[in-house]
């Protein structure tokens, strides 16, 4: 049991902090609300890392807690942590494009009650970046996915603007259909799921050190806030919230790439304790802001945004926890 | 990032299952780790004494320690498979943990060499330990203590209070925390004393825990007459000597109250089951809850191990105990409130599992309140981790 980063896992991480600390800062978050294309220039630097689909799960999560933590916009997280895990389940060849970059894609699973369970609706909700990809997989019931260009879209408002999903319409016959082993299925949106995870908690941490460095500065009664006990006592367990969920992550990641017994329940206790994380650390941010937080130009905001953006996504802590309960109690 | 162990680690592993298997005592199974021991049960009963000399002889009582400290210098990912076995069976290795766990290694790192001579028998079980550091007036604020040791050449004169002292009644020897010197700031001015528990003038009225059993006494001293040589480390630089515990463990500390905490949720998916509770939405949503914490907790654990193993500070290590010891408390009260009406019940007859939910509940408070608050936990994270500045 080894959870020490290898010294390529810190180069991952340490290049990726480089690269999106200059490529995607808050005042391209705040152009991507009104035009998606202000992402295009940091998606063209993430084409780089695409290779990390095809790799193990400790990597990508691993890079995909950075883009949670400037909460980066665009199609790398669909194409990487959702369709390239898919093909993969899959066996096709279009994985190859994917991982050299030369085609793009995104998963359309979800039926209207928004659930990540395969259903035979041909309305599926929540698809990322639906309009931004070259490919949309489609699952249906059997299981089976088909492998789909050029199908209508509408997006979906949300007060997440840094993560854009989309309704699909799946009716006609377009796309070649296939069928699919459902544990290699059900693997896929297990390592979906603790990607998604990863990127919470990075989310988090963004939140928390914001405001773990506001309690610092922002004086009031001549002290600064940080000094006051109930302060102190949030911020201690924001950051074990924080703590939990950054282990718990990790775990599940490790038990997937090593396919463990223990990896379903360890993928529903990561995006529960991700959920409480990051839903945590955005309530008490806030709070622990005061009225600055409350105001459209504090970046705060952005983050809490995605913060729930991604909690009710892929299933709430809710769902996670009644699945890990049908594990747990049978 | 790996799940697997080492092959020579397994052997470790596989070694210490058989130790387990061949001899650990058939009383272990009779204790119910939610509670403290029952009402007139003794405090170290003599098959613990016999079950932790063993263990100390076949050097598995602190594998890290040399084979003459009861040990078998193990490495640490070792130890951190010894307590995880020791955990899942729920083998206790001694029932009176302050002479191996905090004595030991205070007097390994800061005592004399006749000091140190005290260290195989406090490990072996053979001498029973207290800590007398808590006063009626001195409990988070530690170094507020009063019991005062006049200086003269060759003794200490002792006089004052202690109390919540787990073990006083049974224990030959004490590690007495006292002010040596009243003048200077309070960090200052204390000292740290070896006490003989039978020297005239120590006076030990037992106090009963919170669930009836007497574990806890208050000890007083009235001119106790203690040997200079009996000072460890230097005068007035006792408060340094308060921060001391196993070393070697640190790192391990969290296993066993978070396998416990594991045990407590399977026991609750059962209690749930029997009583027709499983069916109950809002119960499976807080069952799974409380495993998502317990399994979030293990992992949280291994991360510190692994910064820990490196050689670099854990901090995941602060927040541990008081999370563990917060968690359990939730699962015992859910235990409980599983029961309804009979949640109180602690009748053989009428209850669930003798009132086991309801009695830990009540223990509970011994791991959010004992070595330290959960408040002052929140307190030491602020400021030592996260950098907040002191209120
Ligand atoms: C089962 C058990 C075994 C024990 N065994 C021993 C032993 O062997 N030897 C020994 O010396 N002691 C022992 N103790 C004593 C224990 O260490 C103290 O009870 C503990 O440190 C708290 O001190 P107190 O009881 O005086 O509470 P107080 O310090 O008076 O605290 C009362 C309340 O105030 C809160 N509080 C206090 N200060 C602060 C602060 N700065 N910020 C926020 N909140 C604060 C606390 O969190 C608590 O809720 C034992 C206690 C228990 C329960």
């Amino acid at each position: 049991m080894d959870f020490s980063l290898t010294e390529d896992q810190v180069l991952l991480r340490d290049t990726a902090r480089g690269l999106l600390v200059n490529e995607c800062p808050t005042t391209m978050l705040r152009d991507h609300i009104t035009d998606p294309s202000a992402a295009d220039r940091l998606t063209a630097h993430l084409g780089e890392f695409v290779g990390l689909g095809g790799g193990d799960l400790t990597d990508l999560a691993i890079f995909v807690e950075e883009l949670g933590y400037v909460a980066a916009p665009g199609p790398f997280f669909a194409n990487t942590a959702l369709f390239a895990p898919l093909l993969a389940a899959l066996g096709s060849p279009l994985l190859d494009d994917v991982l050299e970059g030369t085609t793009t894609g995104t998963v359309a699973l979800a039926g209207t009650d928004g659930s990540w369970r395969v259903n035979g609706e041909t309305r599926k909700t929540f698809v990322p970046e639906a309009d931004r990809v070259e490919w949309i997989a489609v699952v249906d019931e059997g299981p089976t996915v088909r492998l789909t260009q050029g199908l209508p879209t509408r997006l979906i408002e949300r007060v997440d603007t840094t993560r854009r999903l989309f309704d699909v319409d799946t009716t006609g016959e377009k796309g070649e259909t296939f069928e699919i082993n459902p544990d290699a299925l059900a693997g896929a949106i297990e390592r979906a799921t603790v990607a998604l995870s990863a990127e919470m908690v990075g989310t988090a941490r963004r939140m928390f050190d914001m405001t773990l460095q506001y309690a610092k500065e922002r004086i009031q009664f001549d002290v600064p806030i940080g000094s006051f006990q109930a302060m102190q006592h949030k911020l201690a367990d924001m950051s074990l919230a924080i703590e939990r969920a950054t282990s718990a992550v990790q775990y599940a990641a490790m038990t997937l790439t090593e396919d463990d017994v223990d990896r379903h329940r360890a993928t529903h206790v990561a995006k529960a304790a991700a959920g409480a994380a990051v839903t945590r650390a955005a309530k008490d941010g806030i709070q622990i802001h005061g009225g600055i937080g409350y105001t459209w130009e504090h970046d705060l905001h952005l983050f809490m945004r995605r913060a729930y953006g991604s909690e009710t996504w892929m299933g709430t802590t809710g769902y996670h926890h009644d699945r890990l309960a049908d594990l747990l109690i049978a | 990032m790996k799940l697997a162990y080492e092959a020579e680690d397994e052997a470790f592993r596989a070694e210490l299952i058989t130790f387990l298997d061949q001899n650990t005592p058939t009383e272990v199974g009779t204790r119910d780790f939610g509670s403290d021991g029952s009402d007139g049960e003794d405090i170290v009963p003599e098959w613990s004494r016999k079950w932790q000399a063993q263990l100390f002889d076949a050097g598995w009582m602190v594998p890290a320690f040399p084979p003459e400290l009861g040990g078998r210098n193990c490495t640490p990912v070792q130890t951190l498979i010894y307590l995880e076995e020791i955990a899942r069976r729920g083998v206790p290795r001694s029932l009176h943990f302050p002479g191996y766990a905090i004595v030991s290694p205070s007097l390994l790192e800061y005592g004399t060499d006749e000091q140190k001579k005290l260290v195989p028998a406090a490990v072996r079980g053979d001498t029973i330990w207290c800590i007398g550091m808590s006063e009626p007036n001195a409990g988070s604020d530690l170094a507020g203590l009063r019991t005062r040791a006049e200086v003269h050449d060759d003794a200490f004169v002792v006089n004052g209070q202690k109390v919540w002292t787990s073990y006083a009644q049974v224990a030959q020897k004490c590690c007495l925390y006292v002010r040596t010197n009243p003048d200077v700031p309070k960090h200052k001015g204390i000292s740290l004393l070896i006490v003989d528990m039978d020297t005239p003038g120590i006076e030990i009225r037992p106090l009963r825990h919170i669930t009836g059993a007497a574990e806890f006494a208050e000890v007083f001293f009235d001119d106790v007459i203690v040997p200079r040589e009996n000072l460890v480390g230097d005068l007035n630089d006792g408060w340094r000597l308060t921060q001391g515990s196993l070393a070697h463990e640190r790192a391990g500390l969290w296993v066993e109250g978070v396998a416990r905490l594991e045990q407590s949720i399977l026991a609750l998916v059962d209690l749930a089951k029997r009583l027709g509770a499983d069916r109950d939405p809002v119960v499976r949503r807080e069952i799974a809850a409380a495993y998502e914490n317990a399994a979030s907790l293990r992992a949280l654990g291994y991360k510190g191990f692994a910064s820990f193993a490196q050689g670099s500070s854990a901090p995941e290590h602060s927040y541990m105990k008081m999370a563990t010891s917060e968690a359990s408390q939730a699962v015992f009260e859910l235990g409980t409130k599983i029961q309804g009406s009979y949640g109180a019940v602690v009748d053989s007859e009428r209850g669930e599992e003798n009132g086991r939910w309801i009695r830990g509940f009540f223990t509970s408070f011994a791991g959010t309140i004992a070595g330290g608050t959960s408040q002052i936990q929140r307190n030491i994270i602020a400021q030592r981790i996260l950098g907040l500045p002191r209120s």
